[in-house]
Parts: C-alpha cells; structure tokens; sequence
C-alpha cells in the first residue's frame, strides 16, 4: 500500500472514529451549552458582513454576465430566473463554505493545534475531561446550526443585489425580475440549497477539528496542519458540491 | 505505587525500549536523563497521553492499558500532572483553570462556595495571591504564576499521585528553587506520592529519595541520591559532570 493511500485511511479511520465520539456525546446530551452558543456567535454572527458582502458581489457579478449575454431574442426577464438560480442552487451555499472554510476552519485548526502543541488536549485528557465533548462537537454543531442560516441570508442578499444591478445594468425592472425568478422556481431548489449548507455545515468544522487535534511540531506545525486543513477542506466542499446534481437535480 | 513494565515506544525511532520501574508509595522519585531520552514519553505512558507500543503501567497494582473500562479513568482520578508549560486554558481565567481539576462528577454537585474555598485554598498552597491572580487570564501571568496556577490546578483534585514534567524549566534560578520548595512542601504536606523529571538534578537529589536516570531509552540507574553521586558508571559520570558544567554556565550566565 503506498503512502498516499495509506494517508487517505488514516484520516478517514480518524475522521470516522471523531464523528462516532461526537455523536455519542450528542446522544448522551454532553455537550457544553456555554461553548456551543460561543461558537454559534463566533461562527454566525461575526461571520454575517463577510457573506453579506459575498452573496451580494455573486448577485451582482451573475446579474451583470447574465446581462450580458441577453442581448439575443431571450426575454429579459429571464434573467431573474438565471440570477435566482444560480444564487440559491450554486454560488450561495458554496461561496460561503468558501468563506467560512478560511474565517471559520482555519481558525479552529489553528486554535485546536496550538492547543494541541501547548498540551492543553493532554490537560484535558490529565483531569478526565473528554476534549472532542468539550471543544469538538460544539464546534461542529454551532456549524450545522449556522451554515443553514448564513446560506439563507446568502441567497436573499444575493439575489436582491442581482435584482438592483439588473435594474441598473440591463434596465430589468423589479417586476420584471421577479416575474422571470418565480416563472422556474421550484421549492425543491431552496431544499437542495439547504441541504448543501447542511452537509458543509458540519464537514467544514469536522475537517477542522480533525486536523486540529493531529497537529504535532509546535509553531510551524501549527501553520502547516492549518494550510493542511484549508486545502483539506476546500477540495472537500468542491468534491460534495460535485456530487449533489447527480444526487439531488436528476 | 507506580509500576512501569517493560515499556517500549518508538515514533520515528525507539524512544523507550524495555523500561522497569518502581516507584513506592509516599516516595519523592527524580528522574534524570539527557534531552531526548523519553523521560517526558514515560511519565505521559503513566495515564495514557501516550500509549505505549508494548508494556503496562499499574497505578496501586490496577493495570492502566488491560484493566477493565474503567482503570484509565480511575487512574487519572488519582494523578495530578503537572506540566512543563503549565498548560493552561487559555480562554478560561484562573479561577476556571483551577477549578477544572477537580472531577466532573463532584464540581457538578459542588456548591459554588465550597468550590471557591477550594480554589482560594489551592491558590493559597502554591503561594499566590488569590485576590490577585483568580480573574486573570493565563497570558495576564509571569511564567513562575503560571506554573504555580498548573500546579495549584493538578492538587485542587486532592490526587495520592503527582507527576512533575519539568516543573523547573523556564524559571529564573529564584523561581527555581522556590518551585523546588514547593514541590518538597506539598509532596509532605499532601502526603503523596511524587514522580519529578527535571533536567536540574542538583535539585532532583536534594529533595528526592530515589533517583533513577534514564539513557537512550533505558533505564541506566536507579538508587539513592547518594549512590548516584557516588556511582562508578561511566555514562552516569559524564552525565553529572555535562550537569554540573551546565548549571555553572548557567550561573555564570546569570551573574554576568
């Protein structure tokens, strides 16, 4: 078995065994409700202006190219339904894992590393405290609780910046926009978008705990587990967004 | 009465290869070695922050890795571990560091006055100052206040056993000695049982009943402090003397 594909089991036994002791520390209602809300605060609401401000360049980033490419015999307000679309069922759920990946993932590798090297984990395990109930599942939970919620608030930006710029752009009025957004609206769209943020939700913070408590070296060990982990997760979030059409559209 | 039974464990390399020891109950044990020979690897083998690769730990005859369900936790029930950087939460004040190590199960029932007492009481031991100190965060502190808060925290669970991991490293030479005097003064007043690896072995042999010392990942000496001033091994000689030189650099150092 060569080294790499020894690396791809070592971290899954480990990502598998992490995610068996969580749950067992959900089931057995363990988890720290202090930790979970400061997570909560820290992952959603300081996160807010950062995905504000991306669902509203990827509404209007989308609302300008879609704009441009109506120039033909489509109507205009089809533009709404490519905007809307486009927010709910791809740019916002992923540009915001993109988001948190590097705000909130790279943060909990770096917090959980340091921890790791200063043997604050070997103090806990020391007084018979268990650091995955203590610092992992709040962690992960806060990301299941809050990607749903900041992925929501994503796509209503998003797509109200896309429907301003269309207006200032492509000369789309409101009405308009919002005609082409219902006329191929599906509720089934929101609910993959959503259970996209789910599924981000909890992979972003689980990589990232993972990666934490593996980090060895000191400082630069710290620093490398850390690009580890962002690398980590971003190839993750790709590689699921990848899977959800063939799961989910068809 | 800790027992190590032919404990090996290697990362990249053998790090601990077939190590014995006893050490008895009440005893001030040093264990001395060069950088590099696992001294820290055998205490952290003690309650499992290291698993070793082969051989057990008993902790008053209970075996740590093939007892049942419950060993690990009971041993570390009875340990207190004090380690090199202290190791405090940072996000948590004094107070709250201090308090964590007492068990889960009685800080939940624990009135929160009683836990006060038993704080201040445990800041009080290591003199500090707890008026000062309790709301302070762990970066708010001088490394010796440090220490001392790791230490008051690994007594507060009124542990039979304490190990020390370098407890001296990092301090100034009056830090030193008054981290020394403290670990002699709780080590009686606490009657228990205390296992210290320290690369100061001018302190080891003062304070301790039995020293041991540990070369390439076995076990090269154990005895009295006297037998080891006095042993007629090679590795042991130069290892005083490389000791002794250190330690006048160090002052020299220090004067200067």
């Amino acid at each position: 078995m060569g080294r790499g594909t020894e690396l791809v089991f070592d971290h899954a036994g480990a990502l598998g065994l992490l995610t068996w002791a969580m749950i067992m520390s959900v089931v057995r209602l363990k988890v720290p409700s202090r930790e979970f809300f400061r997570q909560i605060y820290v992952m959603g609401v300081e996160s807010l202006p950062i995905v504000f401000v991306t669902g509203a360049l990827a509404g209007i980033v989308t609302s300008q190219q879609g704009g441009y490419q109506m120039t033909g015999a489509i109507p205009q307000y089809i533009l709404g339904s490519l905007v809307a679309q486009t927010v709910v069922l791809e740019m916002g759920p992923v540009l915001t894992a993109i988001v948190l990946v590097g705000r909130v993932g790279a943060r909990i590798t770096a917090e959980l590393g340091t921890m790791k090297v200063s043997e604050q984990i070997d103090a806990y395990h020391s007084l018979g405290r268990d650091p995955v109930v203590l610092l992992g599942t709040p962690r992960v939970l806060a990301g299941i609780v809050v990607m749903p919620i900041l992925v929501g608030f994503a796509n209503l930006i998003g797509i109200l910046a896309g429907m301003v710029a269309a207006r200032l752009d492509s000369g789309l009025g409101f009405e308009s926009f919002l005609y082409g957004a219902n006329l191929f609206w599906h509720s089934w769209d929101l609910f993959y978008s959503f259970t996209k943020a789910l599924v981000f939700g909890v992979s972003i913070p689980l990589i990232s705990v993972h990666m934490g408590f593996r980090t060895q070296g000191g400082a630069e060990g710290v620093g490398r587990t850390t690009t580890d982990a962002v690398m980590f997760m971003t190839l993750t979030i790709l590689i699921l967004d990848a899977m959800f059409p063939p799961l989910l559209l068809n | 009465m800790i027992q190590y039974r032919q404990i090996h464990k290697s990362f990249d390399h053998p790090v601990l290869s077939g190590v014995d020891l006893r050490i008895d109950t009440g005893e001030m044990f040093a264990l001395f070695g060069p950088s590099g020979t696992g001294k820290s690897v055998l205490l952290k083998t003690t309650i499992a922050l290291i698993t070793p690769d082969m051989g057990d730990v008993m902790i008053d005859g209970e075996s740590v890795y093939f007892g049942d369900d419950g060993s690990l936790a009971r041993a570390r029930r009875k340990v207190g571990y004090v380690f090199q950087n202290a190791a405090l939460f940072d996000s948590f004040n004094v107070f709250e560091n201090v308090a964590m190590g007492i068990p889960e199960d009685v800080l939940k029932r624990m009135p929160r006055m009683e836990l006060a007492r038993r704080v201040w009481e445990a800041i009080e031991l290591v003199n500090l100052d707890p008026i000062e100190v309790l709301e302070k965060i762990p970066s708010e502190l001088s490394g010796g206040m440090r220490k001392r808060v790791g230490i008051a925290r690994a007594i507060i669970g009124r542990p039979e056993i304490l190990l020390w991991d370098e407890p001296t490293t990092g301090l100034d030479p009056i830090n030193t000695a008054a981290v020394e005097r403290l670990i002699v003064r709780l080590s009686d007043n606490l009657e228990v049982t205390s296992l210290v690896v320290t690369h100061d072995i001018e302190g080891g042999l003062l304070f301790c009943d039995r020293v041991a010392m540990l070369d390439q990942g076995r076990l090269r000496f154990c005895g009295t402090p006297d037998e080891f001033r006095r042993s007629g091994d090679p590795v042991v000689q130069a290892f005083q003397d490389r000791a002794a030189a250190e330690r006048a650099l160090d002052m020299a150092i220090e004067h200067d």
